[in-house]
């Protein structure tokens, strides 16, 4: 069941990447950013698999996965912004963010081996805040990557909290501490299935983008 | 003891970060809805704003075809009755001239005849052209079928009229507009399309009634925004807009003109 979820979210991650780059590649259409992001995500996941079967500790992936999360996604977003005063407020949070996090990692380096809950909440906060710029911005405006943003931020809502007590989970006894992972595997699948969804509705006509 | 006190210090700490991240978003997501409610406002008064601006465009409109019609008017009787007028009123002036031979008189009486006739004929066209008598007594049907006839005899243009709807003679104010519509139509056709054929049809569309308008005349690149509102055509929308009707206006350079309007 558990490696079913799994594997079944690198599933819909790889038919992702696959469209994505298609419509990026072909015909030039989908953003830049968000497939970097897409295929990020993608070698995060087989590393973390990778280090997994080799009974290394993956965490330092998987932050690396948020770091890397709130970079292209706030990127992404801010290639879509009109308002300038928008994309100067990525640039300087996303360079503050990045700042005070290298620094801390850089004071204390076993942060990285384990769930780094300043690193986890700052992140997700970004970028749930860039995805919400971007709905303000979509109110009056023609709907661009709508599917996708809700995705985003259903998942950074649900994730977060469970990152956040990941630290938790290891003390528990083996029958719980996977209860959280598979709720978060079920979050990940629903989250890219948003960002399939987006593809089927942007994409995949033929024609003008909507 | 003290692995006990680490692990407390753990929890506390992920409760920390969990409620900070709530309330953050929460935050954020109050300004969003905050600020949200601003736009969606700010939008609503621009749109109200386009409207009156529409509207003021409009009655502008109405103000101008009025004044051009009267103008129109004027010269028409000015050209055509008050000059024959005055000379049949010099005529008269003659006639009341001593010692005048009988065939003089007899000339002067002939050429009075000739204009007050001619004057009366073109005071009955006046009067046809601001409203055309046959469509008062006879209905759309008929006023349309004569004014096509009025076309083809006087202006070298071939036009298809057919009818399949059943007019209702009670609705003859909106069937004012329509004549109207295409009349403007016809004369758009003739003065900047130079077309040689036009057909017009109505039908029952769904029960909607329905006008196919179409000519083979030069046409117009609708895409340009001149094309678009002239004088005559913001008339055609305001008397649409008057029949609750939709119109759709297809012009191409070179492939003629079609319009579909529903009243």
């Amino acid at each position: 069941m558990d490696d079913f979820l799994i594997y079944f979210g690198y599933f819909i991650l790889v038919i992702n990447v696959g469209l994505y780059s298609y419509s990026f590649f072909r015909k030039e259409k989908a953003n830049v950013f968000l497939l970097l992001y897409l295929v990020f995500s993608l070698l995060v996941q087989f590393g973390m698999e990778f280090l997994y079967h080799l009974k290394m500790n993956n965490l330092v992936l998987m932050n690396f996965y948020f770091l890397e999360q709130m970079v292209l996604l706030g990127l992404f977003y801010r290639s879509l912004y009109q308002q300038v005063v928008q994309k100067k407020f990525v640039l300087i949070a996303l360079g503050l963010a990045l700042l005070i996090l290298i620094s801390r990692l850089v004071y204390d380096p076993s942060l990285q081996f384990k769930f780094n809950l300043f690193q986890i909440t700052i992140t997700s906060l970004l970028t749930v805040v860039f995805a919400l710029i971007h709905f303000y911005n979509m109110l009056t405006e023609n709907k661009q990557y709508y599917y996708l943003t809700i995705g985003v931020i259903g998942y950074m809502f649900g994730g977060t909290v469970l990152f956040l007590l990941g630290n938790l989970t290891i003390g528990l006894s083996d029958d719980f501490k996977y209860l959280s992972w598979r709720l978060n595997a079920f979050l990940f699948i629903v989250y890219h299935f948003f960002i399939l969804f987006e593809w089927v509705k942007s994409f995949s006509k033929k024609g003008v983008k909507v | 003891m003290r692995e006990n006190l680490g692990y407390e210090k753990e929890i506390v700490t992920i409760i920390l970060y969990t409620s900070c991240f709530l309330m953050v978003v929460a935050v954020f997501l109050v300004v969003f809805f905050y600020f949200s409610r601003k736009k969606i406002i700010q939008k609503e008064l621009e749109k109200r704003d386009l409207e009156i601006y529409l509207n003021k465009e409009q009655l502008h409109a109405v103000i101008i075809t009025q004044e051009d019609e009267r103008k129109r008017i004027a010269q028409d009787l000015h050209d055509d009755i008050s000059s024959k007028l005055n000379i049949v009123s010099l005529n008269a002036h003659l006639l009341s001239a001593p010692n005048l031979t009988e065939a003089e008189t007899k000339e002067i009486t002939e050429n009075i005849i000739n204009l007050t006739a001619k004057a009366l004929e073109n005071s009955r066209k006046i009067a046809h052209n601001l409203l055309p008598p046959v469509f008062e007594k006879f209905g759309l049907n008929a006023g349309i079928e004569e004014l096509c006839e009025e076309f083809e005899s006087s202006k070298s243009v071939n036009v298809n009229y057919t009818n399949e709807l059943d007019l209702d003679d009670k609705d003859i104010d909106r069937h004012l507009h329509v004549f109207r519509i295409l009349q403007e139509l016809m004369n758009n056709s003739l003065r900047h399309g130079k077309a040689t054929q036009i057909w017009i049809a109505f039908k029952n569309v769904n029960g909607i009634n329905t006008c196919n308008y179409e000519d083979n005349g030069v046409g117009f690149d609708s895409k340009k925004a001149d094309n678009q509102k002239g004088l005559g055509m913001k008339n055609i929308d305001s008397r649409i807009s008057f029949l609750n009707g939709t119109i759709n206006f297809t012009a191409e350079i070179g492939s003629g003109f079609a319009v579909v309007f529903t009243f």
